[in-house]
């Protein structure tokens, strides 16, 4: 029923926040960084929802770069604006997972503690949108 | 000499106080300072106490529902709620020091079975843990065991189930998260299961399968915003019905000075404080307990895949949530009028379990069998996961369990794997 017991060929692990586009040059990097801060000066003016969506899109390129603390932090800002459970929300999660996978590696039991709770803060973030929780 | 028996028979045999020395373990484990190990424990210690307190009001409650159900409809009505079956077993069974220890035990074999073998999945949902403790406990007293045994016997299979749980889910994960580093780790997975064998065998197949997501659908269930609301939502009604059935002359000799209605819904409010209370307990009491050991899992394996409570699949198919919700209750009312008839008791409904468990079959169900599966998977679902728990209640009713019976089907799975296979074999010989 669930393939048990059959030879299974490995297959290459999907790696979810990988970037989509496997090689960015340089160009592409100072292009992408060029769109970041032009998307931080239209936060001037935005208000709560449109900051929400523009730092997720923030957040979102500096994860296609592979800046992922960076990444973290603007997409942490748009759920501060506004609980979605959008793309942002999902590679926020699986940021998370990373970095705490990280921490196990070299034994750092703060920062493990800090990317559990953090885990655990967004199963809250899913519930409480699920249920229109504002 | 007296001064150890002292100790051993008087303090070590207080719940609360082994329960405050499993965290204080943790704590030091971790290398707490002095003052973080002494508050930790005691906060712990209390969150038993109150946990204890919480579920004395809840028995209250549902003593009174129990006589006032029997009258109007000459039948026992059973309340599901594992929160109500964590807190009398704890409490007034006497056994919160062996499902405290067993609690521990899960933990430290999930540990093992994930650092040993291939399946690499840390448990990390502390309350749901706390359940299966319960049940592993309270059914392994049943079949005839007792001390290190029974916490041993509960620790491996709750730990069995804390890693199988996962693996089973994983397949079905993988193509909702399209990733495979993270897991679900819910107590309700052999439901999720059953809704996609439903689906796989009624739903949609190839390209006729169109996905639920694809629908326009309210976005959010606004009614269930808050968690003891939606309780009192279905609490408050079945209560006053109830005690309109049993009528005035009956009612009212459980009432006193109050009129019966109005005391049947100070009684429905009582069982969400109950509620209410028993969860604050439980939070405080897993507060410490539970980031100090899942720390030690995840060092101790480092390439451990997190299981996660079931909101974590929510995000990828929100639609399928709100289907399965409302299909699973669908399923659950339907098993509330036809398990009576083949002799069961009547299992009343929970909004809580339908949303959770119930939302993320559904998920389950839009993968395997598109729209029809989710329909008709969800429907037998709520079917499903009402008949497991209703067959345990003799067993909780000859045990002196009052008017309720557990939820999470997992933890009811493993009950009944004691109640049919282990207790027997014991019995055997």
């Amino acid at each position: 029923m669930f393939g048990f017991g059959k030879k299974k060929t490995k297959k290459p692990k999907q790696e979810s926040i990988e970037p989509e586009t496997a090689i960015i040059t340089e160009e592409d990097k100072e292009e992408m960084l060029r769109t970041i801060s032009m998307r931080e000066q239209e936060l001037i003016q935005a208000d709560e929802e449109e900051k929400a969506k523009i730092y997720e899109v923030i957040g979102m390129t500096y994860l296609k770069i592979g800046e992922d603390d960076q990444a973290i932090d603007a997409l942490e800002k748009s759920i501060q604006h506004k609980k979605t459970l959008g793309d942002g929300y999902k590679s926020l999660l699986s940021l998370y997972n990373k970095k705490r996978a990280e921490a196990a590696r070299m034994n750092d039991d703060k920062s493990l503690q800090v990317y559990l709770e953090k885990m655990d803060q967004m199963m809250q973030v899913s519930k409480d949108v699920t249920r229109g929780v504002r | 000499m007296s001064v150890i028996n002292f100790i051993i028979e008087n303090i070590l045999t207080q719940a609360s106080v082994t329960i405050a020395l499993i965290a204080m373990l943790g704590l030091i484990l971790q290398k707490k300072s002095a003052g973080q190990v002494i508050s930790g424990s005691l906060k712990t210690m209390l969150g038993f106490m109150v946990l204890v307190a919480g579920s004395s009001i809840i028995v209250g409650s549902l003593t009174y529902f129990g006589k006032i159900f029997a009258e109007g409809f000459h039948m026992q009505g059973i309340v599901p709620s594992i929160e109500a079956i964590n807190g009398q077993a704890m409490n007034e069974l006497g056994l919160g020091r062996d499902i405290a220890l067993t609690f521990l035990a899960i933990f430290v074999f999930n540990i093992i079975i994930a650092r040993f073998t291939k399946w690499k999945y840390i448990f990390l949902t502390g309350q749901a843990i706390l359940w299966m403790a319960t049940m592993t406990t309270v059914f392994g007293y049943f079949a005839g065991l007792r001390g290190i045994t029974l916490i041993l016997v509960g620790g491996f299979i709750g730990a069995v189930f804390a890693v199988a749980m996962p693996a089973i889910a994983q397949p079905f994960v993988r193509k909702i998260t399209g990733s495979d580093d993270i897991a679900l780790g819910h107590f309700c997975t052999v439901g999720y299961v059953f809704e996609a064998g439903v689906a796989k065998v009624f739903g949609e197949k190839g390209d006729k399968k169109k996905s639920v997501e694809d629908l326009k659908l309210p976005a959010q269930l606004e009614f269930l915003q808050d968690t003891y609301l939606s309780v009192m939502v279905i609490m408050v009604p079945l209560y006053i019905i109830t005690a309109a059935f049993a009528g005035a002359e009956f009612a009212s000799t459980l009432s006193g000075d109050t009129h019966y209605l109005m005391f049947a819904f100070l009684q429905a409010i009582q069982f969400v404080v109950g509620v209410y209370v028993l969860l604050s307990g439980v939070r405080l009491l897993l507060g410490e307990i539970v980031p100090a050991f899942r720390g030690i899992a995840m060092r101790l394996v480092p390439n451990a895949k997190p299981a996660l409570d079931c909101p974590v699949l929510f995000p990828f198919s929100p639609n399928a949530v709100i289907v399965g919700f409302i299909t699973t209750t669908i399923g659950c009312v339907i098993a509330m009028f036809v398990l009576p008839v083949f002799g069961l008791a009547m299992i009343l409904p929970g909004m809580l379990t339908a949303f959770f468990a119930g939302g993320t079959a559904g998920i389950f169900g839009n993968l395997v069998g598109g729209r029809r599966g989710a329909v008709i998977g969800g429907i037998a679902h709520g079917f499903f996961i009402t008949l497991l728990p209703a067959l345990l209640v003799t067993t909780f009713n000859s045990m002196g369990f009052v008017n309720t019976t557990a939820t999470d089907v997992d933890t009811v799975t493993a009950a009944l794997l004691y109640a049919w296979l282990i207790g027997p074999l014991l019995k055997a010989f």
